[in-house]
Parts: C-alpha cells; sequence; structure tokens
C-alpha cells in the first residue's frame, strides 16, 4: 500500500518535471522518498562525514544536484539511479524556503516499514567470497580498512563476531552506535558475500 | 591506499570524535530529543560538523582579548592525523622544491630559528556563510568561526633563507599530514605567494596562547599567515615545497576561491576571473549583550572587537535605529596590528522592548564596513554590519 503511493508521487514527480512544488506536495516528495534516501545518507554519505552537514544546507536543485555529483566524483558509493533520488529528496526537503529547524534527518526512516526481510525468510544464503571482496571494499573499507584489519571501526578480520552470524547480521543490518545500518542499502546477499570473505581474512 | 596497519592506531582523541559523531546520530533517533539536528548551543563550543569537527566559538567569548584554546574556534577538513604521523618522535618537516639545500628538520631542530611572538586574528573564510543570500553550500558558520590568539614560532623566511630560494620561485605549497578517510578525495594542498611565505610576520607556529599548539589547532606545526584567511594557516604540517606556480588541485584552483569583481547571484561559476581567498576583510562583532538577552533601563555596556586585514581599526559605531544614525563607540585595550581591537559602548536604553544594535568599523585604509557583503558562489568573507537583538525590561 505504502509502495504503490511511493511510486505514484514519485512518477507524478517525475511528469511536473522541473515545476515548482507546492509545500504539500514537497511533504509528499519527501515522505515518499524518506526512506531509501534517508538510508543512502546515513549509509553512503556518512563514510566521510556526519550527516548534520547534508542537513544544515539550504539549496535549490541545482546545486543539490552539483553538490551530489561532486560527492559521487569524490568517492560517493550511489548509483546514478540512487543519485537521481537523493537529489529529488534534498531539493524538496532542504530547498532555500525551508525552514531552519527541521526533524532529524532520520526520523522518517524510523517510523517506515523495514524495506527487506529478513535473512530467514529468504532461506540460507551461501555467501561468494570473491563477490565480498569488491562490496566490502566499496562499503566498509572506509572505515574498517584496508584488508578488514580496523581503523575508526574495529578490526573484522578474524573478529569472534564472525562466529556469531545472528549477532553479525544485526549489527550489519541495523547499525550500532557510530556503525550505519545496511538494511536497506545492501541486499542480504551481498551481506552473506561480504561476511563470506571476512571469513577468509 | 592508505597503510592499513597504522590506520588502527588511530589516536585516541578521533576514536572519541567518531563516537560523538554517532552519538548524535543515534541521540537524534530518541522520539524525545526535540533538538535541532547538529547544533549544540551549550557549552565551549557549538558545533556545525561533528566529523570532521568543525565548530565556532559563541560570541560571548569575544569578550577576552585573547580567545582561550579549548574554546577556539576548529575548522577541519579531514579531523587529526593518525598519532603515528605527528609524533614528536618521527614527525618531521621537509623543505623542498626549488631550493639549493633541501631540509628536513625535527621540531627540536626547527626550535634553533628564532623564536618569535605574534597575536593575531585567525578567521575561516566561510565564517558568516550562513548570512549570504541566496544561501550558498558549505558549514554553515555564523559569526564565531573567529578567534584571536598569540602564535609562537619561527620565520618561515628563515627556513626558506637557510634552504637557499632559486630564482624561479613564486609560489609555496604547504602540506599538512592530515588525509582524508577515502583516497579518491582530493588533499587539502594549499600554496601562498613568495612574498607572502617570505613575510617576516609569516610564521610556523608550534605555541598557542603560551601552549603547545593542541591537537585541533595543528600540532606540532601550523602556519600563520597574519592579516589573511585562515584557508593559508595549514594544520599539521609536514612538508614546504617551493614552486613556479600556484599549487595544483582542488583546494587550491577551485575551492577558497572568490570573483575579483562583483557577480549576479546565482549566475553560475565565472571560471577565469576566480582569485584565491587571501587577504581579510574590515569586521567587527558584538560579543555582548547577547542576542535575546534582557538587558535593564540603566545604562548597558556594549562591547566587542573589530579587525581589518592589514590596516588598522580607526573607528567602531554603533546604531539602534537600524543604520540611520551612528554613535561612536570607545577603542580599548590592547592596539597590535594583526589582532583585533576591543571597543565598548555606553547605552542608555530608551525603551522597553525590542531592541536591535547594529555594528560596523571603519579602518585606517578609509574602508567602512558594509551592511552585506557581495554574494559569491562559496560564501567567502562575509562581513556585513554585526546585529544584536535585545529585549530591555520595563
Ligand atoms: C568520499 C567521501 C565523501 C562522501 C562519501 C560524501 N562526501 Fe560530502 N563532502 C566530502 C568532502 C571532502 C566535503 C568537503 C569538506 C570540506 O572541504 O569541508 C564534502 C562536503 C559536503 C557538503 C557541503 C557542501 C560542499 O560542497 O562542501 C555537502 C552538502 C555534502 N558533502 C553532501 C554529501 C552527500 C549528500 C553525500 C552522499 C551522497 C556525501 N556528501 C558523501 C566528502 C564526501
Ligand atoms: C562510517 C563508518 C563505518 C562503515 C562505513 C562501516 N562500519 Fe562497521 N562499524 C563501524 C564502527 C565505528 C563500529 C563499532 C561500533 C561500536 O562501537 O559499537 C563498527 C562495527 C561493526 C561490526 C561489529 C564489530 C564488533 O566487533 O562488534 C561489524 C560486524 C561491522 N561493523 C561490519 C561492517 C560492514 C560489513 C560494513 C560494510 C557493509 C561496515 N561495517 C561499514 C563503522 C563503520
Amino acid at each position: 500500500m505504502m509502495f504503490s503511493r511511493m511510486l505514484i508521487s514519485v512518477i507524478v514527480l517525475g511528469v511536473a518535471g522541473g515545476a515548482a512544488m507546492t509545500g504539500a506536495q514537497e511533504e509528499d516528495v519527501v515522505a515518499a522518498l524518506a526512506p531509501r534516501a534517508e538510508t543512502l545518507i546515513l549509509a553512503r554519505c556518512s563514510v566521510c562525514h556526519t550527516p548534520d552537514l547534508v542537513a544544515q544546507q539550504r539549496l535549490p536543485k541545482d546545486r543539490w544536484e552539483a553538490t551530489v555529483q561532486k560527492m559521487r566524483h569524490w568517492g560517493a558509493e550511489i548509483t546514478e539511479e540512487e543519485a537521481g533520488l537523493l537529489v529529488r529528496f534534498l531539493s524538496a526537503r532542504y530547498h532555500p524556503g525551508a525552514p531552519d529547524q527541521l526533524p532529524p534527518l532520520d526520523s522518517e526512516l524510523r517510523k517506515a516499514e523495514p524495506l527487506t526481510q529478513e535473512p530467514a525468510a529468504e532461506g540460507p544464503l551461501v555467501g561468494v567470497a570473491v563477490r565480498g571482496a569488491g562490496i566490502f571494499e566499496h562499503n566498509c573499507q572506509a572505515c574498517h580498512g584496508t584488508g578488514a584489519t580496523g581503523g575508526f571501526g574495529p578490526k573484522l578480520a578474524k573478529n569472534p563476531i564472525l562466529k556469531h552470524e545472528d549477532l553479525f547480521w544485526e549489527t550489519v543490518l541495523h547499525g550500532r552506535g557510530p556503525m550505519p545500518a545496511w538494511g536497506a542499502a545492501l541486499s542480504h546477499q551481498d551481506i552473506a558475500d561480504i561476511h563470506a570473505w571476512l571469513l577468509t581474512k | 591506499m592508505s597503510d592499513s596497519g597504522a590506520l588502527s592506531r588511530r589516536t585516541c582523541f578521533q576514536r572519541i570524535a567518531f563516537l560523538l559523531g554517532g552519538l548524535a546520530l543515534w541521540r537524534r533517533v530518541q522520539p524525545a530529543q526535540a533538538e535541532p539536528a547538529g547544533v549544540v548551543e551549550t557549552g565551549p563550543q557549538t558545533v556545525r560538523v561533528m566529523r570532521p569537527y568543525d565548530a565556532e566559538t559563541p560570541v560571548r567569548e569575544f569578550a577576552s582579548y585573547l580567545t582561550p584554546n579549548h574554546r577556539f574556534f576548529v575548522r577541519s577538513h579531514f579531523g587529526p592525523p593518525e598519532a603515528a604521523l605527528i609524533a614528536e618522535a618521527d614527525w618531521r618537516l621537509r623543505v623542498g622544491g626549488l631550493i639549493e639545500h633541501p631540509l628536513e628538520l625535527t621540531l627540536k631542530d626547527l626550535k634553533q630559528f628564532e623564536r618569535i611572538t605574534i597575536t593575531a586574528v585567525v578567521q575561516c573564510s566561510g565564517n558568516g556563510r550562513a548570512f549570504h543570500r541566496p544561501k550558498v553550500p558549505g558549514v554553515q558558520w555564523e559569526r564565531g568561526a573567529v578567534g584571536n590568539a598569540q602564535w609562537t614560532g619561527v620565520r618561515l623566511r628563515d627556513l626558506l633563507a637557510k634552504a637557499g630560494v632559486r630564482p624561479a620561485a613564486k609560489h609555496v605549497q604547504l602540506q599538512g599530514a592530515d588525509r582524508p578517510v577515502v583516497t579518491s578525495v582530493p588533499l587539502f594542498t594549499r600554496s601562498i605567494p613568495l612574498e607572502k611565505a617570505v613575510h617576516p610576520d609569516t610564521i610556523l607556529a608550534y605555541e598557542m596562547n603560551g601552549r603547545p599548539l593542541p591537537l585541533l589547532h595543528g600540532a606540532p606545526l601550523r602556519v600563520i599567515t597574519p592579516g589573511w584567511m585562515a584557508d593559508s594557516c595549514i594544520k599539521w604540517l609536514t612538508d614546504i615545497t617551493v614552486q613556479a606556480d600556484e599549487a595544483k588541485g582542488y583546494y587550491m584552483q577551485t575551492a577558497y576561491r572568490v570573483p575579483v569583481t562583483a557577480i549576479q547571484p546565482n549566475s553560475g561559476l565565472p571560471g577565469t576571473s576566480m582569485v584565491p581567498v587571501e587577504a581579510m576583510v574590515l569586521k567587527s562583532l558584538i560579543a555582548s549583550p547577547g542576542n535575546g538577552d534582557e538587558v535593564g533601563r540603566g545604562p548597558v555596556t556594549v562591547q566587542g572587537v573589530a579587525w581589518s586585514g592589514e590596516s588598522a581599526i580607526t573607528t567602531v559605531e554603533l546604531s539602534f535605529d537600524e543604520g540611520r544614525t551612528w554613535e561612536q563607540a570607545r577603542l580599548v585595550g590592547e592596539d597590535e596590528p594583526y589582532a583585533w581591537r576591543q571597543w565598548q559602548f555606553l547605552w542608555k536604553p530608551k525603551a522597553a522592548g525590542s531592541a536591535s544594535i547594529l555594528c560596523r568599523a571603519t579602518d585606517s585604509a578609509g574602508q567602512v564596513q558594509p551592511q552585506t557583503t557581495a554574494w559569491n558562489p562559496s560564501g567567502f568573507l562575509w562581513n556585513g554590519w554585526d546585529r544584536v537583538t535585545v529585549t530591555v525590561q520595563a
């Protein structure tokens, strides 16, 4: 249900093109895009800086576009499609006329239904270590270091948590303290692949 | 790729700063927490970005001539470097490029050069960015990304003299030990023209207000270019390269530039007509009373500071009628070339209710602080009149 409303708003927005939005339309866009957009910001944009740097801006769409492209160029791990979604969300929420004070970045996210199912529902996944290496490099290495030997985040190679799969999944899916939640950014296969690769380290 | 072994030896501070970043995130998920995202108003500093740490000094601190180290604003591009890179035993300052004798100096070697102390304002080029209209991207600094401190160190020119600068030299490139978490992000590499580098007041500082330079302020060594904005004041300095050209890369060729002539707001980047942000502009601030304070009907001491890059402050004026008439404040305290000048004014409010105090300065070059600053795409060099709004008790 919620999904179809989301889809409709996204399509409407696409058709409306560059035309200015009313306050109500903005709210719809924000609500529809928030779960994915906020997940991306917390997971992908927080690698280099906390999201407070994002939330304090009030920019028109073209400057959001330029900013998101600059971040991709510098190494933010987001696809073209995700970049488009982020620009729509950011320019609907953090536009020049938006109030100085807005609800915290992930308030919508916390309300939303999880976008992914629990791992158990998919049956046992078989991780592929060679794939995991690449996924780790793009998503985790900035904090956990090359070869998972540690950095801002703890060393993951030979970390006992790898043997406690439930705890590993819990931490990666939902985050913990400064560790971002990956549940909506990575597929379960991706996480299983990372896990398989970590076991080889 | 960065050396992963060294990564695990990150400083304790970084770890704490990082956890604080996480804590800020975590606190935001608590439903009861309705505070504005990211802005911590109490405490020694107003935090703009948790990681890398960017925080400004509450303006009330500017009632004192020197800004204390722990309150002094912090601007980091990537945060402090790994402890190992700046530990005194291993840290070296290298001087290379267009010179006769490459140098590699320990902190002890460096301290053999003549020791000098200069009091100077250090100000982020983006201080006041939040006041530009239309709004521009970047850390939304308000009034406190500035401070006045005593810097002790050695003259850059003394080092360059020892190294022997070759005739083709025109610029001096400065590089610190700080590194981005992802290597595809450009390094914070800057350069200053040779004339500024050999100016007798340009120093490499290892002390701040009589204490060893704190980690957040660039330990063990940072550049101080008195009269210039802080984009030249490289922290955690490790490499000085004398060269024919300006530094290459994003932070010198794209960032920290302003249009030479005024441009229409939002007219895009004019490209070739952009020049590096260098000298500070004339500016003044009201330190007390503070915004939103309640004041009595009796005389109220209004006080603050004023400074100008390379000129002296001649007058500071206040207006209580939105700039129609101005009254002159009294300049007080120390009068040193690159420091700020303190001023005071005894105000007798005429009526109860809300009142706005405006402040502007004039310098020895005859410049008057403008009401607002010319718009520029990155929001640098804001120096519009300062304003504080208070309530006068009945
Ligand atoms: C690979 C590292 C990295 C990632 C990932 C990243 N950023 Fe940035 N971001 C930076 C750097 C570096 C700066 C400039 C910091 C500075 O100089 O103060 C910056 C600055 C910004 C700014 C301030 C405006 C500006 O242009 O300086 C915004 C807004 C921003 N980032 C948004 C984002 C968003 C949205 C994402 C996720 C799509 C993101 N960033 C991901 C590195 C990154
Ligand atoms: C923004 C930095 C950051 C990124 C990116 C990041 N992590 Fe973490 N991670 C951390 C931090 C910090 C901790 C420690 C959390 C704590 O102190 O509770 C952590 C903890 C963990 C733990 C628990 C370790 C233990 O000893 O309990 C696992 C597992 C983990 N991360 C996996 C990952 C995976 C897999 C990825 C990529 C999909 C990833 N992390 C990306 C910062 C990060």
